[in-house]
């Protein structure tokens, strides 16, 4: 079929075997590429109940069959495998230019199996792959270690690296791409780690064909144009998620001091102050939006910080530092780091450490602390080792559940739910723990204000419908700021890139598939509604401050959130598909 | 004449130029087999550099084809059938933009006057004036 290369790269990195197999044409079918393509990969070739750190784990990249062409914002890559954070399945969607370096090779999906011994990487060029000995790099943060392999191989490579985060195994551990991208939840960093891979270099220079290439080229032009970098869309290009803060702020739902309220004075959290120090735009292969600020503030250099990162270490870590908050997205990446999850752990800590818990010897407002923290966790040494398992384990441990923020071990991005009620229902159906890019409910609820965000009504239909049309994007590997894409538009792509009919419906009924077959798989794990909930803070702690003051979430009306979400879905009231479903996957 | 002209400030480094290159001259996408070559990276992570290799119509490679294949007007163009694939051209371009395949040299003609890598520039920085 036009658009996949037709050919998966699989590497035992216990036997170091290399295999060229075809891709599964009957699977690329149902599930296109990318997120669902993974799934279903794992859904098949990973036995219930296998450790996420152990060698029958599988980390998969995969691109899809738009990545390489000129759709606009197809320059994503899924990376997916068991996470070691929650035990469910993970999907991450990661930037730069890595996914577009795979196809060109001539592969639609790298394999990684087994565990290797010692410390290796791999370098892929078209045809060659070589598992190469990574002695000197381990031990070394993600930026240095890319920089080494781009002053071995030239900047005509791609490259992914782990930093010493995915060496220790952290369950937060992240993957990066091109310095600045990441495949950041979930732990997919360890799962790497725990193949002693420390890196891939690749580069291709095939290419990717499809059918009537000029005419439907001229229309992937026309949709840049008049759907892509358009004023919708552009606000990306513009300041980037910088944008969020003063829109969450006046929607309250910027969340303080570890999601005890919402915040009350943007002011100290300006967005636009970072872009005073930006150096240049830098965007993703084939997309037009260059979503990525890199900044320069002295010898703190990062591209972004995204809104996830700004808000943990700004208003939710009490910090009111914008170069601090800079630093501590430098520092999270290049120990390899997820920020989302790594922050949220040392505000819990903070909390811990306030209430007189226990004294994890750092409080609101230290930023110096959290940065320092961030690089002992990321090496697992002193009380980094211990922070580095996230605020499931932690609180299991030293109390603090009620506050601790997070859905099936997996913690909270920064939108707090109680003033956007349908972002709880999100965080508690999605397929990976708490995640806002599987239906970014508070874009309805807040941004666009389309519905009421303090009320259970409807609100498992959006949830829904959100997350049917993202896995379906993802899938097809659309980036997420393509914020206007249509299902009619993914039918024309689809139709235009593979040469067979798409239509709308087939286009939704994949996303719903999408849905059901990550929900199977964690199922087959133990998963049910029992473990589709939020922390007590959201039910019993009402917000003081900012434009949703008042408002906590009555646990009922949670409660018939999810069960209006199990119903569309088809599954029962303990959110579990009959098998009259398991069996169409 | 009008010339390509590329502004760094303004480019992201999306690779959409050489994509659509070689989707309309050689019907695959294929940067690889472009005839424009703009790609932005991170210099050891802390310095964003451009590779800016594309035709500005200098005419080197006309004046130096030893078998004439190559003309200039206001774009240039490549006889298939005197061209000998001695890849005098290539050695002499400036930008190292032209590539030798099959033994033949393969270089911009401006797509007649309409470049395509102009047209999808999401963010202008490439311009034909």
């Amino acid at each position: 079929m036009y658009g996949y290369k037709n050919c998966v790269l699989r590497i035992n990195m216990t036997t170091k075997e290399v295999k060229k197999e075809p891709l599964n044409m009957d699977w690329a079918e149902m599930y296109i590429g990318q997120k669902g393509l993974s799934i279903k990969y794992l859904y098949e070739e990973l036995k219930p109940g296998i450790d996420p750190l152990g060698p029958e784990n599988k980390l998969i990249f995969m691109t899809g069959p738009i990545t390489g062409t000129c759709v606009p914002c197809s320059g994503k890559l899924a990376v997916a495998g068991k996470s070691p954070a929650t035990g469910t399945i993970c999907d991450c969607s990661m930037g730069g230019h890595s996914s577009l370096a795979i196809k060109y090779a001539g592969y639609d999906a790298i394999i990684l199996e087994g565990a290797a011994d010692k410390p290796c990487y791999i370098l892929i060029e078209d045809d060659k792959v070589e598992i190469k000995d990574a002695a000197e790099l381990w031990g070394k943060g993600s930026h240095e270690t890319e920089a080494i392999l781009a002053d071995m191989y030239g900047h005509d490579h791609s490259f992914i690296t782990i930093g010493p985060g995915g060496e220790t195994l952290s369950c937060m551990a992240c993957i990066n791409s091109d310095y600045y991208r990441q495949a950041g939840r979930g732990g997919m960093g360890a799962v790497m780690g725990s193949k002693k891979v420390k890196g891939l270099a690749i580069k291709g220079t095939g290419s990717v064909e499809i059918p009537n290439i000029k005419e439907a080229t001229k229309r992937f032009v026309e949709m840049e144009r008049t759907d892509t970098s358009t004023d919708d869309n552009n606000y990306v290009f513009d300041g980037g998620t910088t944008a969020f803060l003063d829109a969450c702020n006046e929607g309250g739902i910027l969340p303080k001091k570890n999601f005890s309220d919402t915040t009350d004075n943007i002011s100290l959290y300006d967005g636009n102050v970072l872009l005073e120090y930006r150096k240049g735009k830098r965007g993703c292969g084939s997309c037009g939006l260059g979503c990525g600020n890199f900044l320069k503030m002295g010898d703190v250099v990062c591209e972004g910080p995204e809104y996830e990162s700004i808000a943990v270490a700004g208003p939710n870590a009490g910090n009111t530092d914008p170069v601090k908050i800079v630093e501590a997205n430098q520092v999270a990446d290049d120990m390899g780091l997820d920020t989302i999850s790594a922050g949220d752990t040392i505000i819990w800590a903070m909390e811990m450490t306030e209430k007189g818990i226990h004294d994890f010897g750092i409080r609101f407002g230290e930023i110096d602390k959290y940065i320092e923290y961030l690089k002992l966790m990321g090496r697992a040494e002193g009380v980094g080792a211990e922070l580095a398992m996230g605020v499931k384990k932690l609180s299991e441990k030293y109390g603090g559940k009620e506050f601790a923020m997070h859905v099936k071990g997996l913690e909270f991005p920064q939108y707090e739910p109680r003033g956007s009620w349908g972002m709880s229902l999100a965080y508690a159906v999605a397929d990976r723990g708490a995640c806002h890019m599987r239906a970014y409910a508070a874009n309805e609820e807040v941004f666009a204000a389309a519905v009421p965000p303090y009320t259970a009504e409807g609100k498992g239909e959006i949830v829904f419908n959100l997350g049917q049309w993202n896995a379906v994007k993802f899938s097809m590997c659309v980036c997420d700021f393509w914020a206007t894409l249509s299902m009619e538009t993914m039918a024309e792509i689809m139709t235009l890139v593979t040469g067979k009919e798409w239509t709308v419906e087939r286009i939704a009924e994949t996303g719903t598939r999408v849905l059901n077959i990550a929900r199977a798989f964690n199922q087959r794990e133990g998963f049910s509604a029992k473990d589709d909930k939020v922390p007590r803070r959201l039910f019993d702690e009402a917000l003081e401050n900012g434009p949703a003051a008042g408002q906590k979430i009555p646990e009922e009306a949670f409660e018939d959130m999810k069960q209006q979400y199990y119903a569309i879905m088809g599954w029962d009231s303990e959110g579990r598909l009959p098998q009259s479903l398991i069996d169409t996957l | 004449m009008k010339r390509l002209k590329f502004n760094k400030e303004k480019c992201i480094g999306c690779e959409l130029c050489a994509q659509v290159c070689s989707a309309m001259h050689e019907g695959v996408y294929a940067p690889s087999k472009a005839r424009i070559g703009i790609e932005a990276y991170y210099d050891k992570g802390g310095a964003l550099k451009y590779v800016d290799s594309f035709c500005i119509l200098c005419g080197i490679c006309a004046k130096n084809c030893p078998t004439e294949a190559i003309k200039m007007t206001d774009k240039i163009t490549v006889d298939a059938d005197l061209c000998v694939g001695c890849e005098v051209c290539a050695e002499k371009c400036p930008k190292h933009v032209i590539k030798i395949r099959d033994e033949k040299a393969v270089i911009c003609d401006t797509c007649d006057g309409n470049p395509m890598c102009v047209q999808i520039c999401p963010q202008g920085a490439l311009t034909f004036e």
